[in-house]
């Protein structure tokens, strides 16, 4: 069916919506009459009159000065001379909301972010159906596509020492973290968990390799401090809350033209509920993963609460029942990353969140050893662990720097960084490089980056590239310690960060909200909203094009190389790597990084499976 | 008016510009508005002073997690705590 369509601005320039509907509808065949600007109203009710066989009448306004009126009185005019009857009138435009243009008696109204295509379907008579296809977004891998060779055969032959180092040393080693993670792994069953039917044995064996805190909860239902469970009204009406939610869901692109970087944002709020909010709201615009981030305190407890718990402080607590809440509630393409790169429950994590289904996960032994809290001796050997179970869920997991935001120069954190790297290969798992985009300690102290935030973060990309093909996802969040309070300032520099990722075709980055300088309170979603629209719009104008760094970042590319082949070169000297991380070889005390105590005297020699060392369970962790 | 802060998800920002002769100044007044406003949980998310007076961000939480969400009861008629 072919139309006749006049088009007519009623503003004296802003016709270019109108132009752009004229292009469409001239490619589908309708013909169309594009009428002048700023004709008066009678002169465009002449115009229709005069035109013979009309279809439809699609009007823009930009301008919203008095337009209730002027359409108002436009109306009257077409009622009074019959046009109504045989012609659909369409309006649109900045100044035009739908509620509007209904109100008055238009046939439609199409408001700011109307396609084409939509006003196609209004004067094809169609309904409109959004192009899925835009907004349909499927998990990616992004780990695809790399082999993790060494481009720096002396690295690479140093890594594959350190490694055969910690490989020996782990050898006869066990931690009540390890047993714990064995336990939950062999013994707990998922999907009996989930019908309900139990898991006898892992109830019999799991509290007495606990710590104080959820050995109580075992014993006596005693919770931490400032948590509760939920009550049965709340889950029923969360659960009401989550169907409706889920049956309007449509999720945003991020990208525009590029297929990276995937953006990730990190909850945390303390309460499963909230974070389900923040997650579909993160989701709906444009988020393509999220990490969940759990309470200091649960980083220095030996083993897990149970139950569907909430919170009232920073991070939510890990059970089986609250990340698999959270896991129900996420949409089909979005990446989960559970963390659990530090602390006395690393390597159980890593089970927990492989059982539930996380596709991601976090796992650092020397940041966790030094900047985090964890005894070395302990971060090793369940680092170790945490990366077999990784491999074994088939997890890809990032290790962090987050060393360098305690002082300690990046070429070291980037050491650290590849040794773990290098040992998940050799064990057969996927690492990611998570380099920080931060305004680090080092970068203040050196003046590394007084003229522009670009070269050094670059120069970051470039060096571990100039060692190993491997995935790199800038963190945590990016821009770190560029944030201010200031909601536009906060938003802004996330935004030029993710351009600046996005030109170095980093695989992911990891973005802050605009509240997250900000410590009297919780994030709270408006504001991580604020960031997913800066990101959307950087990425927008990014585009395919790039950022150019200054000869600048090579010289620190370089240099950072040269460090990091120094230190992995001294940690062979020193012949052990756990007194390395001591000795501060990996960040120094002067540096800002004291070795964790949390869980020290912890480690053991192992006895087998199953043959636990009873005098490892219930000894709480050196705080 | 109170219905719809029953569906705030957690918070409320306020972001204004006061003619003021301090930050500090500013500050108070964004409380002071807060205040009037019924809200109780309140505090500055951000204040910049410049020349003729503040920038201002306040912000009133509604619902701090582990609360009971007002959000989670709005068709049930039960309206939480």
């Amino acid at each position: 069916m072919k139309c006749k369509v006049m088009l007519v601005p009623i503003d004296p320039v802003h016709d270019i919506g109108l132009k752009m509907i004229a292009r469409g509808l001239i490619e589908k065949g309708h013909e169309i009459i594009m009428l002048p600007p700023d004709l008066a109203m009678e002169e465009i009710v002449e115009q229709v009159l005069r035109t013979k066989n009309v279809d439809t009448l699609l009007m823009s306004r930009t301008l919203g000065y008095g337009v209730g009126e002027l359409l108002a009185r436009f109306i009257d005019l077409v009622d009074s001379t019959g046009i109504r009857e045989k012609v659909k009138i369409g309006i649109g435009g900045m100044a035009i909301r739908p509620e509007l243009a209904a109100e008055l008696g238009f046939d439609a109204g199409f408001g700011p972010g109307t396609t084409v295509e939509e006003t196609i379907c209004f004067v094809e008579g169609r309904e409109y159906t959004p192009d899925t296809l835009r907004t349909q977004k499927v998990k990616q891998d992004m780990t695809a596509g790399y082999d993790y060779a060494y481009h720096s055969t002396l690295i690479g032959d140093e890594l594959h020492s350190i490694t055969d180092m910690i490989l020996d040393w782990v050898d006869d080693k066990t931690s009540p973290g390890v047993e714990r993670a064995k336990v939950r792994d062999e013994l707990w069953d998922i999907e009996r968990w989930r019908s309900r039917q139990g898991n006898p044995e892992f109830d019999k064996v799991y509290p007495g390799l606990c710590g104080e805190i959820p050995r109580r909860y075992y014993q006596t239902g005693e919770l931490h401090p400032k948590t509760r469970r939920f009550t049965v009204d709340e889950v029923q009406a969360f659960e009401r809350y989550q169907k409706e939610t889920k049956s309007r869901m449509s999720v945003m692109k991020l990208q525009h033209t590029r297929k990276k970087p995937m953006i990730f944002n990190q909850y945390g709020t303390g309460c499963p509920f909230m974070d389900i909010g923040h997650v579909i709201a993160s989701e709906a615009w444009g988020a393509d993963g999220v990490v969940h981030f759990d309470p200091s305190w649960g980083a220095r407890t030996e083993g897990f609460l149970d139950g569907f718990l909430t919170h009232q402080e920073d991070g939510t607590v890990i059970t089986p029942a609250n990340l698999n809440r959270i896991h129900g509630g996420l949409e089909k393409s979005t990446l989960w990353q559970v963390r659990a790169h530090r602390g006395l429950n690393t390597p159980e994590t890593v089970v927990l969140a492989g059982k539930i289904g996380a596709d991601l996960t976090k796992i650092n032994i020397c940041y966790g050893a030094l900047g985090a809290g964890t005894d070395p001796e302990r971060m090793t050997v369940d680092g170790y662990h945490s990366i077999l179970y990784a491999a074994k869920y088939n997890m890809p997991f990032d290790v962090v720097t987050n060393e360098e935001l305690c002082g300690v120069p990046s070429y070291k954190a980037f050491a650290g960084m590849l040794i773990v790297a290098d040992l998940a290969r050799r064990l057969g798992a996927r690492p990611i490089l998570q380099p920080l985009f931060a305004y680090s300690p080092e970068v203040m102290i050196h003046g590394y980056m007084e003229d522009n935030y670009i070269d050094f973060n670059a120069a970051k990309v470039f060096a571990l590239r100039s060692i190993i093909n491997a995935p790199i996802w800038p963190g945590a969040p990016i821009g770190f310690l560029t944030h201010t309070e200031d909601r536009v300032q906060s938003a802004m520099t996330t935004a030029l960060h993710t351009c600046l990722g996005s030109s170095l075709g980093v695989d992911a980055v990891s973005i802050a909200s605009t509240d997250e300088a900000y410590s009297g309170g919780p994030i709270t979603i408006p504001a991580k909203i604020d960031t997913l629209r800066a990101v959307a719009e950087s990425l927008r104008f990014m585009g395919q094009a790039h950022i150019r760094e200054t000869e600048q970042a090579q010289v620190y590319a370089d240099r950072m190389v040269e460090g990091i082949s120094h230190v992995l070169s001294d940690i062979i000297h020193c012949g052990d790597f756990v007194t390395a991380i001591h000795a501060g070889l990996l960040g120094s005390r002067e540096e800002g990084a004291y070795p964790g105590r949390t869980g020290k005297g912890t480690v053991t020699i192992k006895k087998g499976v199953y043959e636990y060392d009873r005098s490892l369970c219930g000894r709480e962790a050196c705080q | 008016m109170l219905r719809s802060l029953n569906q705030v998800m957690d918070a409320l920002d306020i972001e204004t510009f006061f003619i003021c002769q301090s930050e500090q100044e500013g500050k108070n007044l964004m409380l002071s508005l807060l205040t009037n406003m019924g809200f109780k949980d309140i505090d500055i998310v951000f204040a910049q002073y410049a020349g003729p007076g503040a920038r201002i961000r306040g912000r009133a939480y509604v619902h701090r997690p582990a609360d009971q969400y007002r959000w989670l009861f709005a068709d049930t008629g039960k309206e939480g705590e």
